[in-house]
């Protein structure tokens, strides 16, 4: 009897730990507008079936210490295709690189495990044939956010208000015929003689966008609180990110480590593979870009810049002018409290009238909390966000 | 009194050994040799090398040596035309005729750094052709593995050979190489293929003598920036994807955590090829038990 309970309770334990699969789908059979107003055919990553994989793939957030599992399936004919888990330093049979691991054919199911490791900033992207799959759109973010708060860098590292991700990448339109993707591939051989074309890149992307598609991405921030840049390079091409003098940037941490010497630059080159981490400080309102330019690796030369808005704006003007950042309702509320929040997250308390503290806890979005257990009487939800502290003050009948 | 004395000759003995280490030399004989390099995919094409024996061989020496050591380098011309020889930050350059010789001495007082030899006439044009390699100054017994990082774009070598002006602005290499040697050819070398075992100190000294930037990755593991000849601020840095840029060097700390078989290459996805042909390049694996 005692035995059957232990083995309840570990059966309990392992369920109650495992975390839901990451689910993954990868396709040949992409389409991505240019800036020029082409299409090009993609490989690509994602998420529902039915969803045109985008260039990049989803962006995927797991939490450090996390046991997580990425359920990849592949739903393309031809080559198969990996997911190599790009500097987190997973085992062999994990790392996602043909006969070094397994390769997952068409419409079989790849599970990749590991634990979550340092936070930081990684990539994920196929591995087979990968100057060619690469090249073709298998690529995608991947963050590990720290235990201690979403808001952190890492345990002992930066709070900030706001995060921006950038993601650099080129596309040569000339390797995007069925000719070179669609190229062969024998599974039983260890080394797959490939023909790649010439790399001249006319395409050079920020998070899959260039020149007018980036009028909608805007770095923002506010002039009192720290804005972390998540900055990576997964062409093959350089970087050399230029950034106005008014955000008072400085790397702090690099291939998800932090830097043992923190460097303060306006400049900072990005090579293949490498992430970087930028924690900007503005202590003014004002508009600018940063500027990402594109370097030949064999030449040095810059082929081309493109920029990415950069608005920084007063916060206490934000606090006069806007209306109220999170909201609550019903009110009074009987059974359940939702919160919404305006900002990227919200650091929340519920105190009774006594000032007892009932609740502590962050919110991202729109959440609903259960307060049927709540005795009836009146309540404060103080809400911290980067724009100030509000209160709210609510009722259960 | 018998005390004092001993004291005396310690410390005398101390001073000897201590000069004595000081002198300490190391000789090497360098021959400025050419010939033909054959590639992965069996083309061929001019090559240049700074062999140990007057026979060309497409790799050239790695020199070793301990920090405050001496080394003298006697760098014989052996081929037909006129070259040069410089230690890179250390000395400055010297012309050698066809046939004769040169012996350049310089001391190396600091342990973990590296430095590249090379032909600095013309430059790049004899460097590009082949002829650099490095030189360690160890400071420890530590498992180390050599990487001397080159390309070439083989249309452009017959030029160099001949002493012909290329268009640096229009390089385009096709061959990556590690030791003269690309995919699957680099684990067959046993001075750059990393092999160890979990828990173990490794440390790759790394040197670009080619002209393009390189962006190593590792797979499975971090590695910490021992030196970095060209941004001391970069050492201590732990990463998994290091630039190395043309004529600069590192020095990387690997402790593996974990066994396993995992690749290194140049995340430079074009600089996984040979001739045009994926996965010939700049690619191998470390071995880790």
């Amino acid at each position: 009897m005692r035995a059957l309970l232990c083995i309840l309770l570990i059966c309990f334990g392992t369920t109650c730990l495992a975390q839901d699969p990451i689910q993954l789908i990868g396709r040949n059979t992409g389409e991505k507008l240019l800036s020029d107003g082409n299409e090009i055919r993609t490989f690509g990553f994602a998420q529902e079936i039915g969803e045109n994989p985008g260039v990049p793939g989803p962006s995927l957030e797991v939490i450090e210490g996390d046991s997580v599992v990425i359920d990849f399936w592949n739903i393309s004919q031809g080559a198969p295709h990996t997911i190599h888990l790009h500097g987190l330093d997973v085992d062999q049979q994990n790392d996602g690189v043909p006969h070094l691991s397994f390769e997952v054919h068409h419409m079989e199911h790849g599970f990749y495990r590991f634990k979550a490791p340092h936070p930081g900033t990684y990539v994920y992207h196929c591995h087979v044939v990968s100057s060619i799959h690469v090249q073709a759109g298998m690529f995608g973010l991947l963050i590990v956010r720290p235990a201690v708060g979403d808001n952190y860098t890492w345990e002992g590292g930066y709070n900030y208000w706001y995060e921006s991700s950038l993601l650099m990448s080129e596309i040569d339109t000339n390797w995007h015929h069925d000719s070179v993707l669609l190229h062969d591939y024998d599974t039983n051989m260890s080394h797959h003689h490939v023909r790649i074309p010439k790399y001249k890149p006319q395409h050079f992307l920020i998070n899959g966008l260039a020149e007018q598609q980036l009028d909608d991405l805007t770095i923002r921030g506010v002039n009192d609180g720290n804005l972390y840049l998540r900055l990576s390079n997964i062409g093959y091409f350089g970087n050399r990110i230029i950034f106005p003098s008014g955000l008072n940037a400085r790397v702090i941490d690099s291939d998800g480590r932090p830097l043992p010497v923190e460097e303060v630059t306006d400049t900072l080159e990005i090579l293949p593979g490498e992430r970087y981490g930028v924690l900007a400080a503005p202590d003014s309102a004002f508009m600018d870009e940063v500027i990402v330019q594109y370097f030949n690796l064999n030449t040095g030369i810059v082929l081309n810049e493109q920029y990415v808005n950069v608005n920084i704006e007063d916060a206490a003007g934000i606090k006069e002018s806007s209306k109220e950042v999170v909201r609550i309702y019903p009110n009074p509320a009987t059974s359940s409290l939702t919160v919404e929040v305006g900002l990227q997250e919200a650091e929340i308390q519920i105190v009774d009238s006594q000032g007892r503290l009932i609740l502590e806890t962050s919110v991202t979005g729109s959440e609903s909390f259960d307060i049927r257990n709540l005795p009836s009487g009146a309540y404060i939800l103080s809400s911290r966000t980067a724009l100030g502290i509000e209160n709210h003050p609510f009722i259960k009948p | 009194m018998f005390k004092a004395i001993l004291c005396r000759l310690i410390i005398l003995w101390s001073a000897f050994v201590g000069c004595d280490a000081r002198a300490q030399e190391v000789f090497q004989r360098l021959y400025i040799n050419s010939g033909e390099y054959t590639a992965v995919d069996s083309a061929q094409f001019p090559f240049s090398a700074f062999n140990a024996t007057p026979q060309f061989f497409p790799e050239n020496v790695r020199i070793s040596i301990n920090a405050g050591e001496t080394l003298k380098v006697r760098v014989v011309n052996n081929d037909s035309v006129n070259h040069a020889f410089q230690i890179k930050d250390k000395t400055t350059q010297v012309g050698i005729a066809p046939g004769d010789s040169i012996l350049v001495t310089a001391v190396f007082d600091t342990g973990d750094e590296v430095f590249i030899y090379h032909d600095p006439m013309d430059y790049p044009r004899l460097t590009a052709l082949g002829l650099a390699g490095l030189i360690h100054v160890k400071s420890n017994s530590n498992s180390t593995f050599y990487w001397n990082v080159k390309e070439f774009q083989k249309e452009w070598a017959t030029q160099h050979a001949l002493g012909n002006p290329v268009n640096w602005s229009d390089y385009y290499p096709d061959y990556f190489t590690i030791n003269g040697r690309s995919n699957p050819n680099i684990n067959n070398d046993a001075v750059a293929r990393i092999v160890g075992g979990v828990g173990e100190t490794l440390r790759v000294v790394i040197a670009n003598t080619g002209q393009s930037i390189h962006s190593l990755h590792f797979h499975g593991y971090h590695a910490e920036i021992i030196y970095s000849s060209e941004n001391s601020q970069h050492e201590g840095r732990s990463k998994d994807t290091f630039p190395i840029k043309p004529m600069e060097s590192l020095i990387l700390e690997i402790v593996p955590d974990k066994p396993g078989e995992y690749p290194v290459h140049d995340h430079n996805l074009v600089a996984v090829s040979a001739g045009g042909i994926y996965p010939n390049g700049m690619f191998l694996t470390m071995l880790i038990q």
